[in-house]
């Protein structure tokens, strides 16, 4: 396969990925916020401020474009901020600048891809730059990060189905679970470090509200309850988001997931230094047998930074491997 | 000639629905002849669409510009700094082509492109006809697309031009007429597949009754081309198709027939050339590349050869095809076969070559090269259409009945000055067929594209592009100025 072919697959599904990743944030953080605004003062704020760490941080690490900075006007104002997080191009990391790159990368390969596939995220594309949509997106935001969502699933959801799951397929799937990594190991750093003061028993409601929000934008809320019938504890989240063998979007799964694929993709002969392999492998092996208590003490931030690096390098070794970055 | 259609005397008694008060103008009519009544092949369509209400017709109408947009089936216009991406309305109303006429189409298309590459052939090593004076030399070496560089190369298998798209038009008698051929790298062909494909998902029900012959071989024919002018020792060649890129016009076609074939779509920047061979670069490392269909003009195919600035191409290529190890379709320098100056000649290569007569005439074509000829045109400017020899796409013209007293001074000026560059011809009505215009069917001029390919032998898929001139009474069909598409049907008996 053209390496410029395998870079487009793997972009796009890096950025599809992104895209319906920050829908969701986006989805539950507004919810949230509407639960918040009777519970505690200043609460908004808070919550605003965190979702522009996630939104942000999405950008920076993949160095797509140097950051921006947030709009005049935006910190004061709940609408600007969540159009310029959800449709302003001039945001590198906005929704719709996502759904745009990733249109512009398949489009480019959209021989290579099945039909239904280009024909799906097409749709999303001019769904979403219709202006009567983005009205009424105003209006009722969850319409909005729905059809991403749905947009985004069904893209993936299409290549499994219709693409043979040969290099193509395999380079779509490298993208999509190290982003997932990436997201899942920052929305942890951030929301961890927001709620690290609530420790206070008479916080606790709203710690509860907060961690629930957590679970759910990695749509793991309902997956947790039937794992842990207490109510939402912090660590239990973390543990669960960082480790859970089986759910596809704890770190450990896209990981174990992203190094199954790499196996595929080098075949029974590997031809280059297994570097990517090996960061996966380490990053993996800490996952396995994680003791949190320990964790915890030293410090969680050191530990989600470590694993994004890891995974970060990962991505560039696999790019340099397979000649992606020309 | 009138420019506007006008209601003739004998407009059809006027039926209901979508053909209400139907007119006819002066120009040949494809669904009706002059007394108003439904050609034969057009009958049974006739009869269906007066059983459709408006209404029914729109809604069907707006399914297929969303399932165009939807698909991305589209163009890129270049008007402002940025590019922007329309569809090409397909307006759903069939032009249908009985088998009879078909046959005598298809036979002037072989013969008029077996007398191309000939020609190309001839004036690329010996030009017999400059020496016998069956041309003058002058238009071969004005014509901008002529390549000296590339002369007395030997290009495989003897083909210069793999790929034709031939326009043709009929005159106000229904004759078909050649307007200009497509010898470099014509485009359209995935809109006559496409717009098939549209047609039966939204309009199912035209199509009974009439056995229309099926054009989805195209892609596989155009593969067996590419195959046959593999390097010899290439037993399994890889064929590519090199496009300039999604910022392309046409790049939707070009990701269309790459798939249909099967090949991989790749651009410049995808190849690399070393020791005269073509590798593209995969994730694999280096793979041997044997045959290119390119969508890259000339100009910008190798900066070492032709324009130095340009990215799009493959420094070396002219020389790794030079070499014999790598095939080209089409072969460099075939512009000298399209060349508006060339076409007034086509007819006279055709004796020369053949030893036959044309089977599709030529347009009438002045030469203002020609001083005699030269103060026809200026004389009759307002009859007259103008075109600039190495323009294409519908720019650089003057449609002479539609010009306006300042747009003619500009072109009498444009003339004098530079006289070679310029030829005219009479206005032709192009011919009209009903097409869905704001609620009813209206006439509208079209015009017809064939796609005639040549490998181990010369074969026109049964179908074509019809393109539209959608504003009243416009001669201009091209998708940069405002035309749109029809699906065309060849019928099989």
């Amino acid at each position: 396969m053209l390496s410029r072919v395998a870079d487009a697959l793997f972009w796009t599904s890096r950025y599809l990925e992104r895209a319906e990743h920050l829908a969701r944030v986006l989805d539950v953080g507004f919810h949230l916020e509407l639960d918040l605004h009777g519970v505690l003062a200043g609460g908004r704020e808070q919550e605003t401020a965190a979702v522009i760490g996630i939104a942000q941080i999405g950008i920076t690490q993949f160095g797509s474009a140097p950051f921006a900075g947030r709009p005049e006007g935006a910190e004061s104002e709940d609408t600007s901020l969540y159009d310029w997080l959800s449709f302003d191009l001039n945001n590198p990391g906005s929704i719709m600048t996502c759904i745009q790159h990733a249109r512009t990368n398949a489009r480019s390969v959209r021989g290579t891809i099945a039909p239904a596939v280009w024909r799906e995220l097409n749709k999303l594309y001019w769904q979403i730059r219709d202006a009567d949509f983005m009205a009424r997106a105003r209006e009722s935001p969850h319409d909005f990060f729905g059809a991403v969502e749905t947009g985004c699933h069904l893209f993936q959801g299409l290549c499994d189905t219709t693409m043979t799951h040969d290099e193509g397929w395999q380079f779509i799937q490298l993208g999509k679970f190290l982003e997932r990594a990436d997201l899942t190991l920052r929305l942890l750093d951030v929301k961890s470090r927001q709620l690290q003061q609530l420790t206070d028993p008479v916080d606790l409601p709203i710690a509860n509200l907060q961690w629930a929000a957590v679970l759910k934008s990695c749509l793991a809320y309902e997956a947790y309850q039937r794992l842990y019938i207490s109510r939402v504890e912090p660590e239990c989240v973390i543990e669960f988001l960082l480790t859970h063998a089986l759910f596809p979007r704890s770190v450990r799964f896209c990981l174990e997931e992203a190094a199954k694929v790499l196996t595929l993709l080098e075949g029974p002969t590997p031809v280059g230094d297994g570097k990517a392999e090996r960061l996966l492998g380490r990053a993996l092996s800490d996952l396995r047998f994680l003791d949190l208590d320990e964790i915890l003490r030293e410090g969680l931030h050191p530990f989600l930074t470590r694993a994004a690096r890891m995974c970060a390098q990962a991505s560039a070794a696999i790019q340099e491997q397979y000649a992606l970055i020309a | 000639m009138r420019l506007l259609d006008q209601p003739s005397p004998n407009a059809a008694p006027s039926p209901g629905g979508l053909l209400r008060s139907y007119s006819q103008g002066a120009a040949y009519d494809e669904m009706f002849d002059r007394t108003g009544s439904p050609r034969d092949h057009y009958e049974v369509l006739c009869r269906r669409l007066q059983h459709i209400s408006p209404e029914e017709f729109w809604r069907r109408k707006t399914m297929t510009d969303l399932s165009m947009r939807q698909d991305g089936v589209g163009f890129t216009v270049y008007r402002q700094e940025e590019g922007i991406e329309r569809i090409w309305p397909m307006d759903p109303v069939p032009r249908i082509i009985p088998a009879a006429e078909w046959e005598g189409i298809e036979q002037g298309l072989v013969q008029r492109l077996t007398a191309l590459n000939l020609f190309l052939n001839d004036i690329y090593h010996e030009q017999r006809i400059l020496h016998d004076r069956v041309l003058d030399a002058r238009p071969i070496y004005e014509a901008a697309f002529f390549r000296p560089e590339f002369m007395d190369a030997v290009v495989p298998r003897g083909i210069y031009v793999h790929v034709c798209g031939t326009d043709l038009i009929r005159d106000r008698d229904g004759r078909y007429v050649v307007l200009e051929d497509n010898a470099r790298t014509p485009s359209g062909v995935s809109y006559m597949l496409h717009n098939r494909q549209v047609l039966k998902r939204v309009f199912p029900q035209l199509f009974e009754q009439y056995d229309v012959r099926a054009t989805d071989d195209y892609p596989a024919a155009l593969r067996d081309v590419l195959q046959h002018i593999a390097p010899a020792g290439a037993a399994d060649p890889t064929v590519v198709l090199l496009t300039p890129g999604i910022f392309n016009s046409a790049y939707f076609e070009h990701s269309f027939l790459a798939q249909r074939m099967g090949i991989e779509l790749v651009e410049g920047r995808d190849l690399l050339i070393d020791q005269n061979r073509v590798f593209m670069r995969t994730t694999r490392g280096l793979k041997r590349v044997d045959v290119i269909y390119r969508r890259i003009d000339d100009d910008f195919l190798d900066p070492l050869t032709f324009r130095p600035e340009s990215s799009l191409g493959v420094p070396g290529l002219v020389n790794a095809y030079r070499s014999g190890n790598v095939a080209l379709a089409n072969s460099i320098g075939t512009g000298v076969a399209d060349d508006k100056g060339v076409y007034p000649f086509v007819p006279a290569m055709i004796r020369y070559y053949l030893k036959q007569d044309p089977i599709l005439p030529n347009v009438e074509t002045f030469r203002a090269a020609e001083a005699s000829q030269r103060s026809h045109i200026l004389a009759n400017l307002d009859h007259l259409v103008v075109k600039k020899v190495n323009e294409s796409g519908g720019y650089g013209m003057l449609i002479g009945p539609a010009s306006t007293a300042a747009q003619r001074a500009e072109f009498r000026g444009l003339i004098q000055a530079n006289p070679r560059d310029y030829i005219a011809q009479p206005t032709i009505q192009l011919s009209t067929h009903p097409t869905f215009v704001d609620g009813r069917l209206e006439g509208r001029h079209v015009d017809c594209r064939p796609f005639i390919l040549c490998g181990e032998k010369i074969v026109v898929v049964p179908g074509a592009l019809t393109r539209v001139a959608l504003p009243r009474g416009s001669l201009v069909v091209n998708s940069s100025q405002g035309g749109g598409s029809k699906d065309t049907w060849v019928l099989a008996n």
